[in-house]
């Protein structure tokens, strides 16, 4: 399965090139080995299977899966909205509510307040339930992962 | 550029010589065929390095095919006719090459569709820094004995990294037609036709002056024997190379000047165009890396903490380069979004606390600095404080311009194979032996060891003449062992371009009683290049200085389309046009006087007037805006109309008028100027990259816009061919008049006037 070995290749003529700030060193300073071509799809398989057995796993499993959205929603407290509005805090809060993000009106007038409920139905197919939202990507099929996914974004707020 | 000095991971070990001026500045053009002829092909390849035909060694690279001859380093003939020309420039869009071919087709007498095209390979053979030299040198473009004193800037400064290429294999300056295409392959074509002719001569045993050639065919009409050009391509291959091989004159013209319909757009409008992201898709085992770099110029990885990306997807590696991050996986995507995950930590650069606002105040301090006197000098004549004290009425304004992007369509990408001492390279590149350097250098091996195949590229507008991405790629690939296919996200290419430098530009301005321009005094903050960007000789203003202030920049800079002509040409113009206002003038009578005594240049301004029916009424709350700039040899003079009624403005128009000597292509001409239209309002409506804490602000479309059809003008473009034998450039001259007709149309319209890009920001 996974094969993880960390190979630290400091040598000193890299310390040396990293040092004179040229970066010209053709090798890694770090190089983590997951898996050779066509073993892959293992890493997928994994985290489909965990099993969610307390909250404190459903937590960490939906901290996981939040990795993908994280590319546009930062959840860091105080953080600027960049792609997508910062989620810190966005369970309980009204929908298009932040002030540093420029929300689609369908997003503004939803009237919807983000909820457990409200997360879930979203999270399952946005523009089904906010037609005009400018959230493209983020659907989450898989029910579990989006409980998951929720549960983290609770723990995420003040 | 001038902080080209920063870049990580692209710099040269040590700094060769700059390449001697004093020789290339000695060559006339007609010296310059002669040493050309001696070497033939070395009209391109290299005047001075190698005497002989290099076909014999050029061959393998290019001609393969069967019963193909090469006839000289440009120019080949296959067995069924086709005569193909091998350019030494990259397609970026612009669509030189097919106008550079038609050059070569018109010369040998060939029928367009029977010519192909096909970029040079990435070889030393086909450049040589003497190329450059002599492109670019004094006395290579006839008739301009001044040319030098521009130009030479434009190639010691735009190229600043000559004297680091192994050869200067580039597409940029707007330069492909008015140096390779004039001076070049015309010669070459010229060349080749009349070694064909001696060939014929010698085997039919008639006199070549009897022999004439049309559609690719030779024909001895006093003995009716007549074969294509084919059948004696070999023969002519084995001709002495004619010492001055006779162009043809413009009545001579077939196919220069004539709209030829380019030959690189059927392939992209079936599809079949392969771009620098298409390369090497089909290697096996290809795998892809999404990378991110550090995001502070001088920072470098001090840690990360990938335990996310590892579990995640299709990842197969992680790899923190030191300058970079990189995971590789099964899909780009999956590599995207893993790498999204990783925590980097980075270490602290000089740069760290950099912010615009800083910058901007430390140009204030620098320009304050400079006074009305200080600074470097970079034009001096008359007397302009003692003009501007004796003036009736001193004007004065200062105008500040962003740091901005390229935003090439196609983000920066590499695909890399490193295996068995040797690496292949698929990129989009504007400097394909540079970006062999740095595939050279990151997969350590010689430069002659890495092959660079040729794609076309998605956008370059100077944002691809480094060769950072070719390094980190290769990199990846000696890393992992296997073919790889880097790409930067969006917000990657946003946060770590070579950007246009920011300015702020400082005018005073004397008028006489009659309200004539008397005085001129500008100083301001960046590096030009080419110098002549700040210089206005071709207006009638006696008294004239022109000054620069030194400040340093904390991001990384490079050339950015038409360079510093794009600050400066909307300084000089909006200058102008409020010198205009406050004399009490119209901007066109203003600037017809101003331009008296440079008829070309007043020749454009007529032409655009004319074009918008300047004067005409309009509806109430709009404007016309008018502005002329040179660049690259051009002239180019635009009038804007914009519709103040609403909230923001709105671009209804654009008439341009351009002299680029002789336009080879009217459609290709066309298609440029409209492009560096658009691409100049983009910037001028919308754009800005801001720093914080030493990093870009701006990361995607989202908050870096690109101009849609909905805000585009319609564009109509007349050409004045006003010099046939000085030739401009096209890729580049469009833009700089763009941004100041724009807002002198504000001006006009509403009694707003602009003095801080983008536009946008004044109307939200």
């Amino acid at each position: 399965m996974n094969k993880i070995s960390a190979i630290l290749a400091l040598s000193s003529t890299a310390l040396l090139l990293v040092s004179c700030g040229e970066s010209a060193s053709p090798d890694p300073v770090e190089q983590i080995v997951v898996a050779d071509p066509g073993e892959g799809a293992s890493a997928a398989a994994d985290t489909d299977d965990v099993t969610l057995a307390d909250a404190a796993g459903m937590m960490e499993e939906g901290r996981k899966a939040f990795a993908v959205c994280s590319s546009c929603h930062s959840v860091e407290k105080g953080e600027a909205s960049s792609i997508g509005p910062n989620l810190y805090g966005v369970v309980g809060r009204k929908a298009g509510s932040m002030d540093d993000f420029k929300y689609s009106e369908a997003m503004t007038g939803s009237g919807l307040t983000w909820d457990e409920g409200t997360l879930d139905t979203y999270l399952a197919n946005p523009s089904a339930m906010v037609p005009g939202t400018t959230m493209m990507a983020g659907a989450v099929r898989d029910e579990d992962k989006r409980a998951a996914i929720i549960v983290y974004l609770a723990s995420e707020s003040d | 550029m001038n902080d080209m000095s920063d870049t990580p991971a692209v710099e040269a070990k040590e700094t060769p010589a700059k390449p001697e001026r004093s020789r290339a500045a000695k060559w006339s053009r007609r010296g310059f065929i002669g040493a050309g002829v001696l070497a033939g092909g070395a009209l391109i390849v290299g005047v001075g390095i190698r005497s002989g035909n290099p076909v014999g060694k050029l061959k393998p690279l290019v001609a393969n095919g069967d019963g193909e001859a090469l006839i000289n380093a440009w120019v080949k003939i296959g067995a069924d006719n086709l005569v193909t020309a091998i350019v030494p420039h990259c397609e970026m869009g612009q669509g030189a090459n097919s106008t550079i071919a038609q050059m070569l087709a018109d010369e040998m007498d060939v029928d367009w569709d029977n010519v192909a095209v096909m970029d040079a390979p990435a070889d030393g053979n086909y450049v040589s820094q003497h190329t450059v030299r002599t492109f670019i040198g004094a006395g290579t473009i006839p008739d301009q004995p001044g040319q030098a004193s521009f130009m030479e800037p434009t190639y010691d400064g735009l190229f600043t990294q000559v004297g680091k290429l192994a050869g200067a294999y580039i597409t940029g300056g707007s330069s492909s037609v008015r140096t390779t295409g004039q001076n070049g392959i015309r010669v070459a074509g010229a060349a080749a036709r009349e070694m064909l002719v001696a060939a014929a001569a010698a085997e039919w045993d008639v006199p070549a002056g009897e022999i004439t050639t049309a559609s690719g065919t030779l024909t001895h009409a006093p003995s009716g024997k007549s074969a294509l050009y084919a059948e004696f391509a070999s023969a002519a291959a084995e001709q002495e190379l004619p010492r001055a091989p006779t162009t043809k004159t413009i009545d001579q013209f077939k196919l220069m000047g004539r709209p030829a319909p380019r030959k690189d757009i059927p392939l992209k409008v079936n599809g079949t165009a392969v771009f620098g992201i298409d390369g090497g898709s089909d290697l096996p085992g290809l795998r892809y890396a999404a990378v991110k770099a550090a995001p502070v110029v001088g920072a470098e990885v001090a840690s990360m903490d990938a335990s996310a990306a590892k579990e995640m997807p299709g990842v197969l590696q992680i790899l923190n380069m030191g300058d970079f991050v990189a995971v590789v996986a099964d899909s780009y995507w999956q590599a995207q979004q893993a790498l999204g995950t990783i925590e980097t930590a980075y270490t602290d650069s000089e740069n760290s606390d950099a912010s615009t606002d800083a910058m901007f105040a430390s140009f204030t301090q620098a320009l304050d600095d400079a006074g009305d006197t200080g600074g470097n000098d970079k034009a001096d004549y008359g007397d302009a404080t003692g003009a501007l004290k004796d003036a009736a009425k001193a004007v004065t304004a200062e105008y500040k311009v962003p740091y901005l992007a390229h935003a090439a369509m196609e983000p920066i990408n590499c695909t890399a194979w490193v295996r068995d001492g040797k690496c292949d390279i698929w990129t989009s590149t504007q400097v394909p032996l540079m970006a062999r350097d740095g595939a050279a250098e990151g997969a350590g091996i010689s430069a002659d060891d890495v092959t660079m195949h040729t794609v076309f590229l998605g956008g370059g507008f100077g944002r691809r003449l480094t060769p950072e991405y070719t390094n980190q790629a290769a990199r990846l690939a000696k890393a992992t062992g296997y073919p790889i296919k880097m790409i930067w996200s969006r917000e990657e290419d946003t946060a770590q371009d070579f950007y246009r430098p920011a300015d702020i530009s400082r005018f005073s301005g004397g008028l006489d009683e009659a309200g004539k321009c008397i005085s001129w005094n500008n100083v301001h903050c960046s590096d030009d290049e080419p110098g002549e960007a700040p210089l206005i000789e071709f207006y009638d203003i006696p008294n004239v200085l022109v000054r620069g202030a030194e400040v340093h920049n904390p991001l990384r800079l490079g050339a950015w389309r038409s360079v510093a002509h794009s600050q400066h040409g909307f300084f000089i113009e909006s200058f102008v046009d409020e010198l205009a206002h406050e004399a009490g003038r119209d901007p066109v009578e203003f600037r017809r006087e101003l331009l008296a005594k440079s008829p070309r240049h007043l020749a454009v301004l007529e032409g655009a007037a004319k074009m918008a029916n300047w004067g005409s009424a309009l509806p109430e709350g709009h404007g016309r805006g008018i502005a002329i700039a040179r660049s690259f040899n051009s002239i180019v003079a635009e009038v804007a109309e914009v519709d103040m009624t609403a909230d923001k403005p709105r671009i209804t128009k654009v008439h341009c008028c351009a002299d680029a000597g002789y336009v080879m292509n009217p459609n290709g001409f066309a298609a440029q100027m409209e492009s560096g239209i658009i691409y100049g309002l983009t910037a001028a409506m919308y754009d800005e990259i801001t720093i914080k804490d030493g990093r870009v602000e701006q990361s995607n479309f989202h908050d870096y816009r690109m101009m849609r059809m909905e805000d585009a003008p319609e564009i109509a473009v007349q050409i004045i061919n006003g010099a046939p034998d000085n030739l401009g450039g096209a890729g580049e001259p469009g833009l700089p008049p763009a941004a100041p007709a724009l807002t002198n149309a504000i001006f006009a319209a509403s009694g707003k006037r602009i003095r801080e890009l983008p536009v946008a920001k004044h109307f939200t």
